[in-house]
């Protein structure tokens, strides 16, 4: 059994003082200060970043990252667009399966917001297929061709979306660590501009710096001298094709729905048995889709069952979404969100999360997308 | 620069395609775009399912507000994708526009 036994994230936001580095540095060093471990008690590194090679001309980042930390151990870099973190993750787990009793790092890292937001947007696309690129699709544009969709589909109003922005960010008001700390209402992100048609700019995931880290073990006297450990029931990954027109339905993540089926199958628990999930939801019709998806609700269910908010902290529901504000609020540092998303289940299962601490919580979830849902990366923890 | 080459690997989908019918599945007005597209927003791009079964994302030209919709039909043309510098060759790509 692999065992979650630290977390430490940076916090995120337009960190205009730090470089990459500076952020991957603070994530490992402030890892292993909450675990009280050496570095030489690390066996390996996983990384997650996904825009350093377009965006800075970095790459061979596992070398740099062995000077950063002063190691000689292996390093892997992973890239799967948004999805990045988690897929190091699920690579970090496996890693640790096939090689009991060893402890090892999972960093995510991005740093986006040194470049103007026209590069950032142009270098996210490069996570969409060459037609789409070629017509000019954004991120925010592959996700709005599916809300239109979705919204036509179930006769929904754009309200229903803005349900969500609004109770990811009254979490994030609740995260020290988010970008965004302030309440909006309903009105506020119903006025905000769009960016791409039906999505605005309050339905939007920020361009963020950040970077988070994870402790995974499966070594018994590591684990003992560590109070506070979760276990990692599940762990699955899976793909779908990269071009948005080549998918059967329009309204789903097919890849969500395939991972959450193997990953609840490999953890052997209910929809029902799960207390506190992170959904990815990097515009705000992904959360509803991902509710769906993930078998939480029924398809075509979310867009009039969001605005009674029972996912929300302090509503007594019996699951709550985002805690740490999600993608919307908490910020977007593309390769550390997945990181993120465990790390806010960690706090949440080990009763670390002060303000926004959801009592009673045994069963926590993550859902990671890359790309307009071309890899979708389902983990489940335990306590 | 703009690849001649990466040009010339496309010709032979814009040649199977163009004049083709087809309605639209969804679309969106892209506000905000990459540096290669920012001097032409905002830019509608739809997901078009051709009569043959067939789906492609583009561009909607020469359309008026009341076309943007799901069900719309519309035919594949030609038009210039983007450009480059001046010494660059200009890229053609396959765009739609409504019929009725």
């Amino acid at each position: 059994m692999v065992s979650i036994i630290g977390y430490y994230t940076t916090q995120f936001g337009e960190l205009w003082e730090k470089s990459l580095s500076d952020l991957i540095e603070e994530s490992i060093t402030g890892v292993l200060r909450n675990t009280r471990l050496e570095v030489g008690q690390i066996d390996a590194i996983f990384f997650a970043n996904m825009l350093a090679g377009v965006l800075e001309n970095n790459l061979h980042t596992p070398s740099k990252i062995a000077e950063i930390v002063g190691v000689n151990i292996p390093v892997f870099r992973v890239e799967a667009a948004c999805a990045s973190g988690g897929v190091a993750f699920h690579l970090g787990k496996n890693y640790i399966e096939a090689n009991s009793g060893k402890t090892i790092l999972v960093v995510g890292a991005e740093k986006m917001t040194d470049h103007s937001p026209e590069e950032t947007t142009s270098a996210l696309s490069s996570a969409a297929s060459g037609e789409e690129q070629e017509a000019g699709l954004t991120f925010p544009g592959l996700y709005a061709l599916i809300a239109n969709y979705y919204l036509s589909k179930y006769h929904n109003k754009e309200e229903a979306m803005a349900y969500v922005s609004y109770k990811n960010h009254f979490h994030g008001s609740l995260n020290d660590k988010a970008q965004f700390k302030r309440k909006i209402s309903i009105e506020q992100i119903l006025q905000s501009p769009y960016i791409a048609y039906p999505i605005k700019v309050l339905d939007s995931s920020p361009i963020s710096d950040g970077a988070s880290a994870l402790v995974l073990s499966s070594n018994p006297s590591t684990i003992k001298k560590i109070k506070k450990s979760v276990a990692v029931l599940s762990s699955e990954v899976s793909t779908d094709t990269i071009s948005l027109n080549k998918r059967k339905r329009l309204d789903e993540i097919l890849a969500t729905k395939l991972a959450s089926d193997k990953a609840f199958s490999r953890a052997r628990l209910k929809r029902s048995d799960i207390d506190i999930a992170e959904l990815h939801d990097c515009f705000t019709i992904a959360e509803l889709l991902a509710m769906e998806d993930i078998g939480f609700w029924k398809k075509g269910e979310a867009g009039n069952r969001i605005n009674e908010l029972e996912t929300m902290y302090g509503n007594n529901g019996e699951l709550v979404v985002n805690t740490s504000g999600g993608l919307k609020a908490a910020g977007h540092p593309v390769g550390a969100t997945g990181i993120k998303q465990i790390g806010e289940i960690f706090l949440q299962l080990t009763e670390q999360a002060k303000n926004r601490q959801v009592k009673n919580t045994k069963f926590g979830l993550a859902h990671n997308v890359g790309g307009s849902g071309g890899t979708a990366v389902i983990t489940i923890l335990g306590v | 620069m703009i690849s001649p080459v990466k040009i010339w690997r496309r010709q032979k989908e814009i040649k199977q395609n163009l004049g083709k019918k087809g309605k639209i599945l969804t679309w969106t007005i892209i506000y905000v775009a990459g540096s290669e597209f920012k001097t032409y927003a905002p830019y509608p791009v739809a997901v078009v399912k051709l009569e043959s079964g067939k789906r492609i994302t583009t561009q909607l030209v020469d359309y008026r507000k009341e076309d943007l919709k799901i069900g719309q039909r519309v035919i594949v043309i030609l038009r210039k994708v983007r450009e480059g510098t001046n010494e660059d060759v200009l890229v053609y790509g396959l765009k739609v526009k409504p019929i009725f």
